[in-house]
Formats: C-alpha cells, sequence, structure tokens
C-alpha cells in the first residue's frame, strides 16, 4: 500500500524518539523459505522490509527483499499489467487477484501481491515490476523474514470440554502502514462489527502482543461507535504524531497515535465529511508548495486531494451534514485521475497507480502528484 | 508486434500439434536433426511430462544434448539470464506479448529440464519452445527451433453447489439490518463477488451499491459462509436519511435478496440455481439486547434435553451461537453444543453429559449482537448528546438458573 510518513518532520521524530537503528532491522529474522497462505494488503518498511498481511494465518510476514539498492523512479505506463502477470504466472487474467500494490521507497520498484487461482487451489505469490517493465516472480525460497501472529487470532471454538466446532469467525487485514518502529495494523472481523487498530513494535518481538482498540467518531450527527477502517495514514500535526483514517462511509478521521494503547477505546475527531456514494480504497500524503497534500482514492470519484494545513486547527464535526453532503477539511476532486483502484507514492514528485482503463484493461502507470 | 512464434521453415523440426494432458499421461514430441551444420546434438526430443499425482503438474524435457553442452548448461559461465532464450513456456493468449511463465531450469540424468512454478490451468493452451540456436557452440542462431504446444482439457462442468441458508432467516427485517450471512453447500471462489449479489426493491429495481464491498470479501476460512454487511453509510439513521441516494431498506417496503446462479465455487462450476430470499422491512431496531428480559425453558434433571432460553428477539446468528455459555456452580463450561431456532430468536443447548441438579449460570458476552447490531449496553449508534461516552464497559452479563 503506501509508506505514509516521509517527512522531514517525521524522520526527525523517529530519530529524536531513539527509534531503531538501521543495522537492526533485521534481528531475529530466520533465513529460509517464507510460508504464505494468503497474501492481503503489503507496505514497505526501513530497507526494502516489506510487511504482507496474511489474513488466512492471522499473521503478518516481515520479507527483508534484499531490493535495498537506492534507484531513480522513471516515469513509466505499463498497459495490460494483469494479463502480463498472468503469464508469467502460467494463467489466464481473470484467474489472478491483484490484491496489493506497495512502491519500494528505497529502489522505488513496484511490488504487487497477488493471489493465483479463485479456487481451493489459491496461491498467494508476490511479483515486482522490473525496471524494463516487465514483471518478475519474487522467489519466496530463500529469504530473510520474521512473523507476528495476531494477538487475536480466531481459536478453533469450544463449546466446554471436548466439543471443539470450528469457529468461522475471521479477522481481515484492511490496510497496513509502518511508523517509526511499529506497525500498524487495521482490522475487521467477518462477525462483529468491530474495527481494531493495532501497533505492533518492529522488529518483532519473541511474542509479538499488539494492541486493540475501538474507534469513535463522529458522523451523521451521531456519536457512530464501530465502523471499520478503510485506509489510513500516520501523519504529523505539529509535532504530535496522528493517525488519519478514512471510513467506509468517508469521513476522515483524525487521532492521536499515542492513543493506540491495549484495550484503548479512542475517541477520533472527525475533520472531514466527503460526502456519500463514495468508498475510499487508499490514501497517501505528500509534500508540494510548501505544505502537506492528503491524496484520497476512492471507487466513485476521481481522487480527492485534500488540504492539511488547516488540520490542527479543525473543528470536530458533531453537526449532521445532510443531503450526503460535504463539510469540514477543504478538498478538490482531480477528475482526471479516473477508475484507480490502487494508489502508492512512486517518489516525492509521483504517485503509481493501478487504473482500470475504458475497455477493463488494467494498466500500471506514474502520475505526477497534483 | 512481431510474432514471437514464426512458423519454422521446412525441414525444421516441429512438434507434433496439441497434445491432451488427460489423455496422455505423458507426453511425447519429437524434433529431428535440424541442419546440416555441425550442433551439439544429433537428434533432441522436446517433451512434456506429467509430475506424477498432482494435477496439472507438468516439465518440460529436452533429451538428446551431448556431456559436454549439458557440463556448459550447468557451469557458472551459463548466465541465468541465458535460460528463457533457451526453453520457455508460454501460455498462449490473443492479443498479448507472450511473457515466459515463471519456472526453474535444471540439468539432471543426462537432460534439461523446466519445472514451471505453478500447475498448468484447464482450458489454456500452452506452448513450449527451445531454441537449438542459443545453446552454447551453437553454430547458428537459425540451427533450429521446436515448438510444441498442449492444451489442458477443461472439466466437465457439475453444477451441484447451491446456497443452503440466508440468515437472519426471517421473513421481517429491521430496517437498520446490519448484515447477512450467506451460506453455501461446497467452499466457493473468491474475487468480483459482488456482481453476484442483487438487493431488488418492490419494483424488481436493483437498489444501488448497497452493500459494504470489501476486496478482502468476508469470508469464513473455509469459504462457506460469506458474511455481507450493509454499507454503514446506507443505514437509516435516526436524524435525518441520506438523501443523496437515501437508505438501503425502507420500513413497510419489500426486498428481495438474489444470489446468482453465475457465482462459482471452488472447483469453478456455477451454482445449480439462482438464490432469492424475499423479505419484508419493518421498523428500526434501536434498542440494545436485554438478557434481563430473556426468559428460559429448564430441562429435566438426568436428561440430555436441550435448555432453551428465549432472547426476547432475533440475535445474530453468528454471534449467538458463540457468544453464550453455561457454566456450573464450580465454574466450569458446560461441554454441549449451541443452536438457534424460531428464526434466531431461540437459543437451545444440548449438553454432552445428562443435567445434575444443582446451580448454573448463562454466561452472555456482551459483544453479541442483534440483528441492527446493537450489542447489550449499547446500542449501534449513541447520541452524541444524550450520551456523549459508551455506557457498558464489562465483558459479560451472567444470569444465574437453577435445575432441580
Amino acid at each position: 500500500m503506501k509508506l505514509k510518513n516521509l517527512f522531514t518532520t517525521t524522520l526527525a521524530l523517529a530519530l529524536l524518539a531513539g527509534a531503531v537503528s538501521a543495522a537492526n532491522w533485521t534481528a531475529g529474522m530466520t533465513e529460509g523459505k517464507v510460508a504464505l497462505k494468503s497474501a492481503g494488503p503489503i507496505t514497505f518498511g526501513p530497507e526494502g522490509i516489506l510487511f504482507v498481511a496474511d489474513t488466512k494465518a492471522a499473521a503478518i510476514i516481515a520479507i527483508a527483499t534484499g531490493d535495498t539498492q537506492a534507484g531513480a523512479a522513471k516515469a513509466f505506463k505499463i498497459e495490460g499489467i494483469n494479463q502480463k502477470i498472468a503469464a508469467l504466472l502460467g494463467t489466464a487474467a481473470d484467474q489472478i487477484l491483484l490484491d496489493d500494490l506497495a512502491v519500494n521507497p528505497v529502489s522505488h520498484t513496484a511490488y504487487f501481491a497477488i493471489t493465483r487461482g479463485r479456487g481451493a487451489g489459491a496461491t498467494p505469490v508476490l511479483v515486482r515490476v522490473k525496471a524494463d517493465g516487465q514483471p518478475e516472480l519474487v522467489s519466496l525460497d530463500k529469504l530473510k523474514h520474521a512473523r507476528a501472529e495476531l494477538p487475536d487470532a480466531p481459536v478453533e471454538g469450544v463449546q466446554g470440554e471436548g466439543m471443539k466446532q470450528s469457529n468461522p469467525r475471521q479477522e481481515s487485514i484492511t490496510d497496513l502502514a509502518f511508523f517509526q518502529d511499529r506497525l500498524l495494523v487495521a482490522g475487521l472481523s467477518n462477525e462483529e462489527f468491530s474495527s481494531a487498530l493495532r501497533a505492533i513494535p518492529f522488529p518483532f518481538q519473541k511474542v509479538a502482543n499488539g494492541t486493540s482498540v475501538e474507534i469513535y467518531h463522529g458522523a451523521h450527527g451521531k456519536f457512530e461507535t464501530r465502523s471499520p477502517i478503510r485506509t489510513f495514514v500516520p501523519f504529523m500535526v505539529g509535532d504530535q504524531p496522528q493517525l488519519l483514517a478514512a471510513y467506509t462511509c468517508t469521513p476522515l478521521v483524525q487521532f492521536p497515535l499515542s492513543d493506540i494503547k491495549p484495550a484503548a477505546k479512542i475517541k477520533g475527531k472527525t475533520i472531514a465529511e466527503l460526502g456519500n456514494r463514495n468508498r475510499p480504497l487508499d490514501m497517501i500524503v505528500y509534500h508540494r508548495d510548501g505544505k502537506d497534500w492528503l491524496l484520497l482514492a476512492n471507487n466513485s470519484r476521481g481522487v480527492m486531494k485534500i488540504a492539511t494545513d488547516h488540520i490542527a486547527g479543525a473543528d470536530a464535526i458533531t453537526a449532521p451534514v445532510g443531503g450526503g453532503g460535504t463539510q469540514g477539511l477543504k478538498y478538490e476532486t482531480i477528475e482526471s485521475w479516473k477508475g484507480i483502484e490502487q494508489l502508492d507514492k512512486l517518489d516525492d514528485t509521483n504517485a503509481l497507480v493501478l487504473r482500470r482503463a475504458e475497455g477493463g484493461a488494467l494498466n500500471l502507470e506514474s502520475l505526477p502528484l497534483p | 508486434m512481431r510474432d514471437p512464434f514464426p512458423p519454422l521453415p521446412a525441414g525444421e523440426g516441429r512438434g507434433e500439434g496439441e497434445r491432451s494432458l488427460r489423455s496422455r499421461p505423458v507426453l511425447y514430441a519429437a524434433a529431428a536433426k535440424t541442419s546440416e551444420n555441425p550442433q551439439p546434438f544429433a537428434a533432441v526430443f522436446l517433451r512434456w511430462v506429467s509430475v506424477p499425482k498432482e494435477t496439472n503438474r507438468i516439465t518440460l524435457e529436452v533429451s538428446g544434448l551431448d556431456a559436454d553442452t549439458l557440463a556448459t548448461l550447468q557451469s557458472t559461465n551459463w548466465p541465468a539470464t541465458n535460460w528463457p532464450r533457451l526453453l520457455s513456456m508460454f501460455v498462449e493468449q490473443s492479443g498479448a506479448e507472450p511473457l515466459p511463465m515463471s519456472g526453474a531450469h535444471r540439468v539432471e540424468g543426462g537432460k534439461l529440464w523446466f519445472l514451471p512454478a505453478f500447475p498448468l490451468e484447464p482450458g489454456l493452451r500452452y506452448r513450449a519452445v527451445f531454441d537449438a540456436g542459443q545453446l552454447p557452440g551453437a553454430a547458428t542462431p537459425l540451427a533450429g527451433r521446436f515448438t510444441t504446444t498442449l492444451t489442458v482439457p477443461v472439466r466437465p462442468e457439475r453444477t451441484t453447489t447451491t446456497v443452503t441458508q440466508i440468515y437472519p432467516s426471517a421473513d421481517v427485517l429491521p430496517e437498520n439490518l446490519l448484515k447477512f450471512y450467506i451460506h453455501f453447500s461446497a467452499p466457493m471462489s473468491r474475487g468480483n463477488i459482488y456482481e453476484h449479489i442483487r438487493l431488488l426493491n418492490e419494483g424488481n429495481q436493483a437498489v444501488e451499491l448497497p452493500f459494504l464491498e470489501l476486496a478482502e470479501e468476508l469470508w469464513s476460512a473455509d469459504r462457506m459462509r460469506l458474511t455481507l454487511f450493509i454499507d454503514p453509510g446506507r443505514i437509516k439513521r435516526e436524524v435525518k436519511p441520506l438523501e443523496e441516494i437515501g437508505p438501503a431498506l425502507q420500513a413497510g417496503k419489500r426486498f428481495t435478496l438474489v444470489i446468482g446462479r453465475g457465482w462459482k465455487d471452488a472447483d469453478g462450476n456455477r451454482l445449480k440455481e439462482t438464490f432469492k430470499k424475499r423479505f419484508f422491512v419493518g421498523p428500526p431496531d434501536r434498542t440494545p439486547p436485554d438478557p434481563q428480559r430473556w426468559s428460559y425453558q429448564a430441562p429435566p434433571i438426568r436428561t440430555r434435553d436441550p435448555l432453551a432460553v428465549d432472547l426476547a428477539k432475533p440475535m445474530d446468528a453468528a454471534l449467538a451461537v458463540r457468544m453464550i455459555h453455561v457454566v456450573d456452580s464450580s465454574g466450569r463450561e458446560v461441554a454441549g453444543q449451541a443452536l438457534l431456532t424460531e428464526r434466531e430468536r431461540i437459543w437451545r443447548f444440548l449438553p454432552l453429559q445428562s443435567w445434575k441438579s444443582g446451580h448454573y449460570t448463562l454466561v452472555v458476552e456482551t459483544a453479541i449482537e442483534d440483528l441492527a447490531g446493537n450489542n447489550i449496553g449499547k446500542p449501534f449508534e449513541v447520541d452524541l448528546a444524550e450520551s456523549p461516552t459508551p455506557r457498558l464497559e464489562q465483558k459479560t452479563v451472567r444470569l444465574p438458573f437453577e435445575l432441580r
């Protein structure tokens, strides 16, 4: 998905906070075959370390890709990237799912989490796009990696002694982001309508005990309780690290990262209502013309470019926003960015998007940040 | 675009046309000696070899290469980047530039092998290409290019999978209903599922975007149950409906949830038939479940008759089974099986052992939900003005009862 925190202020803070020194990021990793049951959202951490959410195994796997050579991003457009990846995997384009896209901020190489096959034999694979525009399979046979089991992973349901019932509960991970020395993970259960956000320290501890929180936010004139987070981004407001989260019904909510503690209940501040008929997909932050901007891709309109310079003083929206209307932070819709399905930052001035073109082809292209 | 597989000139080796994976488990495609020029082989054979006991797993075998050539291929002087030009497999697809399939090359047992990283896909045609001109020491790049194709047979479709149940099972559902569970008789496929699900209004028109469409798709681990959340932005609020498109469900009207038969199961077969759940929408439910209003029917002791608890209203089917427990006087959980009847209003518990006389407790997790997502002590929505903080912090509610 996105490396969401490449601001000088953030990095400075990370250093001040005594974040783990670069040499230690792979501490505790073991070298060998990386076993994935599924590949959901992905995001990069430092030094080419890729985090892969394995929903089926209720785990996050940190993989040292070895892709650590600094490289310059190039503008490009690859038409029919799904067909190329399908050919590489020896199958048809309708038999693969492009689950997520992430750019390695060191090498500026694009990585995809792919599911090959849609049925019982579906296999998760990682594919990266080489400089010549051709996809290649990332071999998982011999890589340094570490694993964090999600703390509230579903266990087999037990009704008293000896009466095991299979437990169909499962938690899906909707987004990941690396921040300073923590991996932030948003999850959604397939039973309770709740949103869990966890901050998992990295490098992973022997038993990675994450933290789980419920998020409250005001919307529609209500103190709405448990709407799931769709996508989020760590963000500095002044010198305070904050999380900006987009919910399924598109309010943008802000809360301090320091609030993410075990079993905490966070009350977020709704800072924008972006209107309905609109589902947020991905979010990135970038710097331009002396300001930080938020770019939010959604399924029904062009992307939204949101100015963040008034976030610090923004009032919480607590009154109803009627008529499917919008309120709060100002934004403009970039109409020309249509059909965006995945979004990440390619470098400081370009985004990388997976885009559905008219006629149905999926293209991977770089676009100058607006 | 250049044709990557130009027709071979007469006299050059060529595969014997299409092969069926199933009709001949070990397939053979031969190429004769190719040219008058001296070559690092006498006669080269290129063939598909199926991997025993693995469905649609295949390797490519090249035999007939001389020992010196094989030694060079194994040595470090042979760069890995040369392999795809020498021996490759491609999926044949129209309009797309072919890319070699991912896999490993190996020299073993006096032969050259290509092991594709993945099994072949039913219904697709694959082409193997061995280009002898790329061999170390080949006299000319035109020395000989051998190709053979293989079509993997399509599995005959068996449309036996059905929708077995949709919860809530009631015919009248609250206007602020939060979710459906769709149960299937067999594991289903993943990807683009929402195109098979429609919510129709009274006029048989599809309601626009009524559901939370998550790319993650909320399946159970066995892929036999899908959780379908109504988009929280489309659930009617107390204060004011969202006027732009309005709520998905409206009280006083009839709706039909349709599961289309084009949805494929995990084996790629469509469903046996389209499934329809017709229901009527009643008023919204904003009252949290209250265990104080529950009543129970005590089973006779020394029997394994079910304990029946009336939950006062239909509850979320998955959570009611998981979040209500029976504990005996020593605090141990009583072994048994829970099930819901009467449209998910009655919770029945069948003990593994006969009931004994004594004190028991029904332990209910407060995270249990009714059909509108209200929890015990906490409605789905809390009014900011009335109650700025969540009301109930405890995780369970305990209801003692006695059997005599």
